[in-house]
Parts: C-alpha cells; structure tokens; sequence
C-alpha cells in the first residue's frame, strides 16, 4: 500500500515536472510590442512691440527682426529614430495694425538649413487683437530632414514701419510629438 | 524601452514570488525546515548539505499580470492587451524575484542537546511595484492626460544581492516547548533601493494670462534612489571584472548587517501543534561604496521665451536652451550623495497551528524516523501563515496543508494557498531519504504548470543532503 503510494506520488511529481511547459502563447509577439506616445511640449513664445520695429536712434524702420534658439533635443538620436509625425501648433495675438510674415528655419549644428516653415499673421487693433493660429505637419521624409536640426531662427518681417506704430505681436507654440519606440 | 519592458514581462514568467517557502516550513523531515523556524523539532542527529546542492530555491511572480495574459495566442493586438493591462492593474501590484543558494549547510546535536546548525547562502532578492502612472505616461503620453496629476511616488523599488553567514541554536527546553534563535550576518554585494518618494507632474492648457500654451509642472519632486556597492562598478571593464568583484565582496568585502532568526515550536497537547517564527530581523548597513541620487523641488516649464535682443552682425543672441537646462536643474536637482544609510531587512512571520494523527510507529514497526523519542505523527493537517514587510507594506499569504509520512524514508506535503497572486495555488513536496542521503523538492502552483504562462508565481526548493539519524 505504502509502496503503492509513494510510487504514486513520484509519478505525479515526474510527471507534473517533465510535462511543465508554456503553452498557447507566442513570443514572436515580442517584435510587434510598440510604445506610441503622444507628448504635448511647449515650443517657444514671445511679446513683441511694434517700438521693435523701428530704429528710433537712426530713425529707420527695422523691417525684419530674428532671435535664434537651440532644441537640442531634436537631433537626438533616441529621437530621430522613433519620431514617427510631429505638429507645430502656433497661435499669433496680434494688436499691432500691419500683417506680418513669420519663418521658421531649422537648421543644423552645421547651420545647415534643414527644414523651414512659414506663415503670414493677420493685422489687428489696438481695442481688438485678432488671432492667428498656424499648424505645420511633419511626418515622412521631412521627419528626417527636421531631426538633423538642432536650433531654429524665427524670423518676423513687417511690410512697414514708423515711430508712432503700436501694439504687440505675441506668440505662444507648442508640438505634439507622436513617438513609437 | 521596449527592450526593458519585455525583460520585466519574461521575469514575469521566469521566476516564482515572495519568499513564501510554505511547503517547506514546519516539514521536519528537511534539515533547510530549520531556516524557516530555528526552534522547529529536529528529528536528525546531524545533517550535512550537499556544498552548493543543499537548497536550491526560486520564487517570482507578479501580482497583476501572467504571461499568457501578454503573449496568448489570438487574434487581438499584444498593445491592447498591455494597454488593457496598464489599467487594470494598480499601483499596489508587483513584481518579485528572490533566489537563494545555499553555498554550505551543517548542523549537530551537541552533548548539552542543543542542536547548532550553521551555514552560509547566497540570496538574490527583487521587488519593484508597478508605477501605474508612469507605465500610462510612457505608453500613451501626456495629450489625453491634460490636467491629471501622474504621481512620482509610485515608483517604489528595492534590490539585494547578499551572501548571509549564519548559526543557529535549537534546543528542546521541555516537554512540550522547542525553541530556537540564528544569529545572521550578512555580507551585501549590491544593493539598490527607491522607496517612500514622492511628488507630481502635470501638464495643464494655460489660460489667456498664461505665458505659453500649456504648463508642465513637477511639483514637490521627492525621489531618492540610494545604491550600495554600484559606484566603484561603474569604472570596471566588462562582465568578468564586474563579475569578480561583485565576488570579493562575499566575504564581508562589502557592506555587513546582521540579524536574527527566532522561533518556537509548542505541543500543545498530543495531537495540537503551534509553531511560529520570525525571520531575518535586521539590518544591513551601507557605509562603503554607498552612491544615492536625489531629485526634488517644484518648477514649471513654459518652453523658451524669445527676447529679439538687438544684435550686432556676427553677435550671438542669448543661449536660451543652456539657460533652461541650467533652470531646470536648479529648481530641481539632482545631487549626488554618498552619507550612509541602513537598511531593514524584510522581516518574514511564519506560523502554523496543526492537528496529528496517527502514529507513525502504530504498527509496532521500526522506529526508525523517531529517533529523538519524538511521537511522530502519521498524518499532520494545519494551517500556516505568512507574511513578509516590503515597502508598501506586508503581503500575506494564507495556507492550508495535510502532511504524511510514508514510510520511514519517504514523507511528503500538500498545500493549497491564498496569497496576493491567487486564490487557487496547490504545491506539493516530497523528502525521500535513500541511505544516508536526503532529497527533497517543493513546489506550488502545480495547477498552473500545464501551462506555465499562465502562473502569476512560482516557488521551487529542492536539494540534497547527507542525514544522520541517532
């Protein structure tokens, strides 16, 4: 009986043991596991009044200014590679009566021009700002091209200019980075 | 990150949880019984491990997520089962791996009757608890989370690799009470841990008055990651230095603590038995090699703000981004320690209350297993208790079992178990004697190993050692 038993048992664990296994899964799945993040970042943003477009010293217009930024971030190579699409969104409150023309040049650490973009801005008044809002999508081939950049030149030309012009330009931006890892 | 997320998952499978060596405990049969209740009866005489075959012991598992409940086979997407997952699960669920190896194992009845047993195991031991918020801000991002707080203090995590040299007293002080006490020391290799953090981020859409579209905020950041026994790897060459060295520091070449093991065993009357034990209470303290990083404080990210400085040709502008990093990392830095820290060790609670019956020498055959003039019972059923402290407080489990000796060399144990994995764990373990030689091996969640991937834990001792009875 005893014999019997233990026989038993040793058969039971030999045989739980040696048929343990994994079943009716597939681990090739592995390859098609994809993180797809959506993150949303601040861009750049400025308050620019129109005494900026006029030398009062020389008593000249200024017809275009420019500032430059590094995003270092860009041409990260975590980045380039898992950088599927990415969208500006620029939204222009503009109080000051003139259109503008905004540009948006990517360039390089080799001040490559890599990627540019651009946008005419409406005028407005003084009592009564008017808005723009641009949306500039980035995917496929110029994902490439706007990944080898490091900085980017903002560039605002105004048609016109004089002493008395008045009001602000202001910018708030952000990008909607959609990754896959 | 992929790639560490599918090193998490397969340990998932991999390994078995929690420490909880249930089968083992309070099986007197198996010399190791004593680690887990120093004042358990000892029916031997003396015992010799096998060097490095004495016990052999794995545990993982996970409390939320299975294997198969990731990779099964079917026609829905592997990233909407993990998506799926991501938000079942809660932040109180974990995942574990401990391995132990013990390297010597020795043990004698002294003329006074005490028994001493010494030895000396290696033991590896993981927890990280899931950080729920930050799996969903890594999966899917921040857009469709505006204004929603992910919390930093999720991430709670701790790491040990320890050799532990250790001897233990056991001594029958009457009739009815055994008692027993281990000194430990420990000796810690490597050691990381991340616990009791805290602080927020969260983006929020900015209204008219705000300075740019959204508002990134981390917010009352406390996270402290403290490392013993890291920074001097940092600089070796590849794994055989690494490997090495990690070695050197077995024999108290790194960081030392020591601790205790108590425990009892009562007979309550002939057939009612009480056992209880507590394990590893101590401390380890990390004085060597000791580098810990800490990131705290609250800042807000707008984005760059574009001044138009008039410039002169050829004159560079403000270096925005270098001043927003520095910004960054003044309001919240990261500074590198190196002051000392201790470390309590997960301090284990085995208990177990069990009613005999049937002796084992009714029949008036050999007394063989009765060596101690114990009256050894043939048939044990009991319950048992476990729990062990890790960072966000004790896991408990809950057992069932039905113990049976055989024959004089062969005895054997069956549990059922709740614990936080599941409500349906079954293990089985057998000790055979064959001469002077004892094997044993234990088990749980049998259920589960016709299809392994569908176990949220394992737990696996076996070993061999040389017995000698009275």
């Amino acid at each position: 009986m005893n014999k019997t038993l233990s026989l038993s048992i040793f058969a039971v664990l030999a045989c739980l043991f040696f048929t343990a296994c994994i079943q009716d899964t597939n681990f090739d799945q592995t390859e098609d596991i994809a993180l797809t993040p959506v993150i949303e970042l601040d861009l750049i943003y400025f308050n620019m009044n129109a005494d900026r477009f006029f030398d009062t010293i020389n008593s000249v217009p200024i017809l275009t200014v420019r500032d430059t930024t590094e995003i270092k971030f860009l041409d990260d190579s975590t980045l380039q590679e898992s950088l599927k699409r990415a969208e500006f969104y620029f939204k222009f409150t503009n109080s000051i009566p003139r259109s503008f023309q905004v540009d948006f040049q990517f360039l390089s650490e080799l001040n490559d021009t890599t990627y540019v973009a651009g946008t005419s801005v409406a005028p407005g008044f003084i009592a009564t700002p008017v808005i723009t809002e641009f949306t500039e999508n980035v995917e496929g081939e110029n994902i490439l091209r706007l990944t080898q950049a490091n900085k980017v030149v903002v560039s605002v030309t105004i048609p016109s200019s004089d002493e008395n012009l008045e009001g602000t330009l202001n910018l708030k931006s952000k990008t909607t980075y959609f990754l896959e890892y | 990150m992929r790639n560490f997320l599918t090193f998490i998952l397969s340990l998932v499978g991999v390994f078995a949880i929690s420490q909880n060596k249930q089968i083992l405990y309070g099986f007197d049969d198996i010399p190791q019984s004593l680690m887990l209740n120093p004042g358990s009866k000892v029916l031997q005489k003396k015992h010799y491990g096998i060097p490095f075959l004495s016990q052999i012991h794995f545990n993982g598992g996970s409390s939320g997520v299975s294997v198969y409940d990731i990779f099964k086979n079917g026609s829905d997407n592997i990233n909407d089962r993990i998506t799926h997952k991501i938000f079942e699960m809660k932040n109180t669920d974990f995942f574990t791996a401990t391995q132990q190896l013990e390297l010597l194992s020795y043990g004698w009845r002294a003329k006074n009757e005490i028994y001493f047993s010494a030895g000396i195991y290696q033991e590896f031991d993981f927890i990280t608890y899931f950080p729920r918020d930050l799996a969903i801000l890594a999966w899917e991002g921040n857009r469709d989370y505006l204004g929603y707080e992910f919390d930093l203090g999720e991430i709670s995590t701790t790491g040990d690799f320890t050799m532990v040299y250790h001897i233990g007293l056991n001594k029958k002080i009457s009739e009815k009470l055994t008692v027993g006490a281990r000194l430990k020391l420990y000796s810690s290799m490597f050691s990381f841990r991340s616990v009791n953090n805290a602080g927020t981020f969260v983006t929020n859409l900015g209204d008219d008055n705000s300075v740019n579209i959204y508002e990134h905020t981390v917010k009352n950041a406390d996270v402290l990651v403290q490392t013993s026994g890291y920074a001097s790897l940092r600089e070796l060459d590849g794994a055989g230095q690494v490997t090495s060295e990690i070695l050197g520091r077995a024999l108290f070449g790194g960081n030392i603590g020591v601790g205790v093991d108590l425990g009892f065993n009562y007979d309550i009357n002939e057939d009612w038995t009480l056992s209880a034990s507590a394990l590893d209470v101590g401390a380890i303290f990390h004085t060597k090699d000791v580098e810990s990083y800490h990131a705290h404080g609250t800042y807000t990210l707008n984005g760059i703000n574009l001044l138009f400085p008039p410039l002169n040709q050829g004159e560079p502008t403000f270096p925005y981004y270098t001043n927003l990093e520095d910004e960054v990392e003044r309001e919240i830095p990261i500074d590198t320690l190196h002051n000392g820290y201790t470390q309590f060790r997960p301090v284990k609670i085995n208990a177990g209350l069990s009613f005999g019956f049937g002796r084992f020498n009714a029949s008036g055959a050999c007394d063989c297993l009765n060596s101690g003039g114990e009256k050894l019972h043939k048939q044990d059923v009991g319950l048992q208790f476990y729990s062990i402290f890790r960072p966000k407080g004790p896991q408990m489990a809950g057992t069932l079992f039905y113990h049976r000796r055989f024959t004089e060399f062969l005895s054997a144990k069956a549990t059922y178990t709740v614990d936080s994995y599941s409500y349906s764990n079954v293990g089985l373990g057998f000790s055979a004697d064959i001469g002077k030689i004892n094997f044993y091996l234990a088990a749980d969640n049998l259920l589960k190993y016709s299809n392994l991937a569908k176990a949220k834990s394992l737990s696996l001792q076996l070993g061999f050692n040389i017995i000698i009875d009275e």
